[in-house]
């Protein structure tokens, strides 16, 4: 559209009849002078240049876009009540902002924004879409009568933690949308479900909480979880490596393993005072039950006394191989005859004692 | 703070120069295909994305969830391998 003219009477009379009559401006009849002309350009079409740019006036074009701005608000305000119900009526249409609306729009919402280019501009359209749809939510719930989420919550004893928990919901569930239905599986088998069924955003929470915590011991038997949540909790992040500890009961493992080392332990000690073949043949399942389970240091230790007790045996055996002699192998077995029969008096004494005794025998003579 | 894995460190410890997307940790075969297929085929690209977002985490993560379909330890090791590398040699 040509802008037109301030001073009509540049143009010539016929130009003036030409625009007159080309933006429908009624011409009087007949041929009139110059001024006549001019006056009716001046009249109706310098106004009209002036209506595209009004300088005082109660419309202006400008407003246009944050009036219907401001009668959506207080429509949206009104409107949405179900927090599951979301609707698109906010304030603006996020895809329909220019780079610089949205730019503005973020920094309203106190986001500083990078520059809005063709690779960040979804990123941050979904991000206004985000902050847009949370405050609707929030002073929603406390105020609004008839809603929803707010009889929920009651329900459920905790009005606040809903509201903070949703930002946690939003922020992890986009960030880990895989493991959440993997571990609502396991969360529902072992029966921690009752509180987190109720509410979808609450379960999300319950579940988020325990995929950080449950990320790691996934691999661990269902006895040893437990043990393993008590300890992660208290990290900062929730996860933290714990060492796999052995399972019980499993690969012939004893079900209560440091009792029954130290018992052998007691055993192992007696029996070297006494007497040394038997106490060999004893160390030897012993030790294996030890070295399994207990702590490295106390294997090297019987490992150590194993040796030693060997060496002693062997070299007591060569020293009777070496006198050959019947009297002094006879003395000798008389010796270990007497010994022996008291030995196992009191090591079968202290299996029962114990109360392991004939199983626990069993297990040493099976290995 | 979590261990890095040796990807991290190589990448981490000098300038990126031609380095194929591959080379960012938590990037594997898979996701560098697809990134690649998008345009991102070196690791510098993406440095540019990284660095257009304001190396702000939640957007970066999410915008790589975008592109490529990384999961959150993927996306937390990317992330992190590139802040870590703009901490040293920007």
């Amino acid at each position: 559209m040509a802008e037109f003219l301030e001073d009509p009477s540049v143009l010539t009379k016929d130009k003036l009849k030409n625009e007159l009559t080309a933006n429908n401006v009624p011409l009087p009849s007949g041929e009139h002078k110059k001024e006549v002309y001019v006056q009716l350009y001046l009249k109706n079409l310098t106004i009209l240049n002036n209506k595209k740019s009004p300088p005082a006036d109660t419309f202006s074009s400008d407003e246009e876009l944050p009036a219907p701005v401001v009668s959506n608000k207080s429509r949206s305000g009104r409107k949405a009540t179900k927090k599951t119900d979301k609707p698109r009526t906010e304030e603006v249409e996020v895809t329909d902002l220019t780079d610089e609306d949205l730019k503005q729009q973020l920094a309203k919402h106190g986001v500083e924004s990078g520059p809005i280019v063709a690779s960040t501009r979804k990123l941050y359209e979904k991000k206004l879409q985000k902050l847009l749809d949370q405050p609707p939510a929030e002073p929603e719930a406390p105020t609004d009568v008839t809603a929803l989420p707010k009889a929920d919550s009651n329900q459920n004893g905790n009005t606040n933690s809903d509201q903070y928990s949703d930002k946690e919901d939003e922020e992890i569930a986009a960030a880990e949308p895989e493991p959440v239905p993997v571990v609502e599986k396991p969360v529902r088998s072992r029966g921690k479900a009752p509180v987190t069924v109720r509410t979808s955003s609450r379960r999300q929470t319950k579940v988020i909480e325990e995929i950080i915590t449950e990320e790691t011991p996934k691999k661990a038997s269902e006895s040893v979880v437990e043990d393993i949540l008590a300890n992660e909790i208290s990290t900062p992040t929730g996860i933290s490596a714990t060492c796999r500890r052995p399972i019980r009961g499993a690969a012939g493992r004893p079900v209560k393993p440091s009792e029954y080392w130290l018992d052998e332990s007691r055993v192992q000690h007696s029996v070297h005072t006494e007497s040394r073949s038997y106490s060999e043949s004893l160390s030897r399942p012993g030790s294996k039950v030890s070295t399994g389970k207990a702590p490295v240091r106390r294997g090297f230790l019987s490992l150590l006394l194993k040796l030693l007790l060997l060496v002693v045996v062997c070299g007591s055996l060569y020293y009777a191989y070496q006198n050959l002699d019947s009297d002094q192998i006879n003395t000798l077995r008389g010796v270990l005859d007497s010994v022996i029969v008291p030995l196992q008096g009191t090591v079968d004494k202290a299996a029962t004692y114990l109360g392991i005794g004939s199983s626990g025998a069993q297990e040493s003579i099976g290995e | 703070m979590s261990s890095t894995s040796q990807k991290h460190r190589d990448f981490v410890a000098e300038p990126m120069g031609e380095k194929p997307v591959m080379a960012l940790a938590g990037i594997g075969d898979v996701l560098g295909k697809r990134l690649a297929d998008k345009g991102f085929d070196k690791a510098y690209v993406v440095l540019g994305q990284f660095l257009v977002l304001k190396k702000d985490e939640e957007l970066f993560r999410d915008w790589l969830k975008d592109v490529s379909g990384a999961n959150a330890k993927q996306q937390g090791d990317c992330y992190g391998c590139l802040k870590e590398w703009c901490d040293a040699f920007l």
